[in-house]
């Protein structure tokens, strides 16, 4: 049964803007949980606990002055934290958060789209979103942002190849790219987490260097290179870029609960999105505690952990799995 | 009914658009200066023809055009000029005259194409095929192909795209012995 059209463009604004509310609190809940981790408060005073920090941070970013440097090719310089903001929330479209529901008499899926081709399109948005750091540092027209852009794009690209190479795994034994297959042969057989270990692993560490977190932060390493590919931007713009980067970690995570901890199933009630959220929001958390624990590598150590260890990883992980699903079917 | 007349109108909008923006893109790419635009137009013009495809009810082709070409391919090209450097030059200036005889021949080839195309068509030789089913341009389906009638082809380019990355690393360690043979300061 199809849904209606107007149904998926309320739910794809819905969608939005919960991935915005989700975003801001992120952010609170990463300044607060570093905090608690390092011994101090993190954010307290707007709000009860600091709640309302995400708001006063957004309304400073606002009403700071939008400037830009004389050098800087204006449009692209505009365009570029839009384009990555854009790819950010583009690719949460395909991403299956419940197994879809009857609300009155109309058919609800339990998702925005649901393609035939929907992992590919996350990998295709996320190398478009690439751009976003490259055009903003080159057209900056400075030297740190452009050594910046540079870093940023040799890491994603490179760690790019291990992430796709590390779901092949879990598209083998789906047999679908369809993230709503995926989830449905999980939820019929068992999560995938078990069987696809070693391909998680290689996931979450090329997930945590896709969204240039700790210890992979290379990108913008302030100590090395200010900010990296966005040392010249300010206010919402620099907004935007931040906006898109933890995003793009939420999908991420979300990514790595439908393909590998069976998406929305949960051991005892059928709660759907719950158990979903529930699984995002202990990846985004973990990835919280990771930043306050691990230092931040070096750039040959980044490189030759990415191309020697995770993508040889990967691949025989890809080829052990092809010749497991012929021989057992 | 009117779903469809709707949806007819949205295809040939989209088509229009995506087609209008591939010729734009294509000239912007040989029109600009500076390179980086170049590239980008590029970017836009593989972008558009992504669309296209879509269109063509192909979309897993549209996916791995977009992840590959206008995704991994062009963050190449746009790293290189961005190291490079401004460095910008007429793009209309002259160039080997070879190029200009090229030019010529490419373009009248794929005139003659375009009105040999219009021809079958206003001769109703180019009738549409009912023959496509559901599972057209799927990854399933694409990949059925891949391994029976285009199983020759599918090699060859593996084979090629694997002596292209043995070449490529065999110019990486050769660059790298030369400049470690250079003595320390």
């Amino acid at each position: 049964m199809r849904e209606v059209w107007w149904i998926s463009l309320i739910k794809a604004a819905v969608i939005v803007n919960l991935i915005m509310v989700a975003f801001a609190y992120t952010t609170w809940l990463e300044r607060k949980l570093l905090g608690r981790m390092q011994n101090r408060y993190g954010p307290n005073r707007a709000g009860p606990f600091g709640l309302l920090q995400p708001f006063a941070d957004l309304i400073k970013l606002v009403r700071k002055e939008s400037f830009f440097p004389s050098a800087a090719h204006e449009s692209l310089y505009i365009a570029a934290p839009i384009a990555s903001m854009f790819t950010a929330l583009a690719a949460f479209a395909v991403i299956p958060f419940g197994a879809g529901w009857k609300i009155w008499h109309y058919h609800v899926d339990g998702e925005i789209a649901n393609v035939s081709i929907a992992l590919i399109l996350i990998f295709a948005l996320g190398s478009i979103g690439v751009y976003g750091a490259i055009v903003g540092g080159w057209a900056s027209q400075s030297k740190f942002a452009l050594l910046g852009s540079m870093r940023t794009c040799a890491q994603l690209v490179s760690y790019e190849v291990s992430l796709a190479l590390s779901v092949l795994g879990v598209v083998l034994m789906g047999q679908s790219l369809n993230l709503v297959d995926i989830v449905n042969k999980q939820g019929a057989t068992i999560w995938f987490f078990i069987p696809q270990f070693a391909g998680l692993l290689v996931f979450l560490f090329a997930m945590i260097a896709e969204t240039s977190r700790p210890p992979f932060d290379l990108p913008e390493a302030d100590t090395e290179l200010v900010a990296g590919y966005h040392t010249e931007y300010g206010g919402m713009r620099w907004g935007l870029f931040q906006t898109a980067e933890y995003i793009n970690l939420i999908t991420l995570s979300a990514l790595a609960v439908t393909l590998f901890f069976g998406g929305w199933h949960g051991p005892y009630a059928p709660l759907g999105p719950v158990w979903f959220l529930l699984k995002v929001f202990v990846f985004v958390s973990a990835f919280i505690w990771i930043r306050a624990s691990v230092p931040r590598l070096r750039y040959d150590q980044l490189m030759r952990f990415g191309w020697k260890v995770l993508l040889p990883v990967a691949t025989i992980n890809a080829v052990i799995t092809a010749l497991l699903v012929v021989w057992v079917s | 009914m009117i779903v469809a007349t709707v949806g007819n109108v949205l295809v040939w909008a989209v088509w229009i658009v995506a087609a209008f923006a591939c010729l734009g893109s294509g000239v912007a790419v040989v029109s600009f200066s500076n390179p980086f635009y170049s590239a980008l137009a590029l970017i836009g013009n593989l972008g558009s023809l992504a669309v296209l495809y879509l269109l063509l009810s192909s979309e897993f082709v549209a996916a791995a055009q977009v992840l590959v070409y206008a995704g991994a391919v062009m963050v190449m090209f746009l790293f290189v000029i961005a190291y490079i450097g401004p460095r910008t030059e007429s793009p209309w200036a002259g160039g080997p005259s070879w190029q200009a005889v090229g030019a010529v021949l490419a373009a009248s080839a794929l005139l003659v194409e375009i009105i040999v195309v219009i021809g079958l068509k206003a001769g109703g030789r180019l009738a549409h095929s009912h023959h496509i089913g559901g599972s057209f341009g799927s990854p399933s389906y694409v990949g059925r192909l891949f391994l029976s009638d285009h199983l020759l082809a599918f090699e060859i380019t593996s084979i090629v795209l694997l002596v292209a990355a043995i070449g490529g690393v065999i110019l990486g360690a050769h660059s790298r012995r030369a400049t470690d043979e250079v003595p320390p300061l």
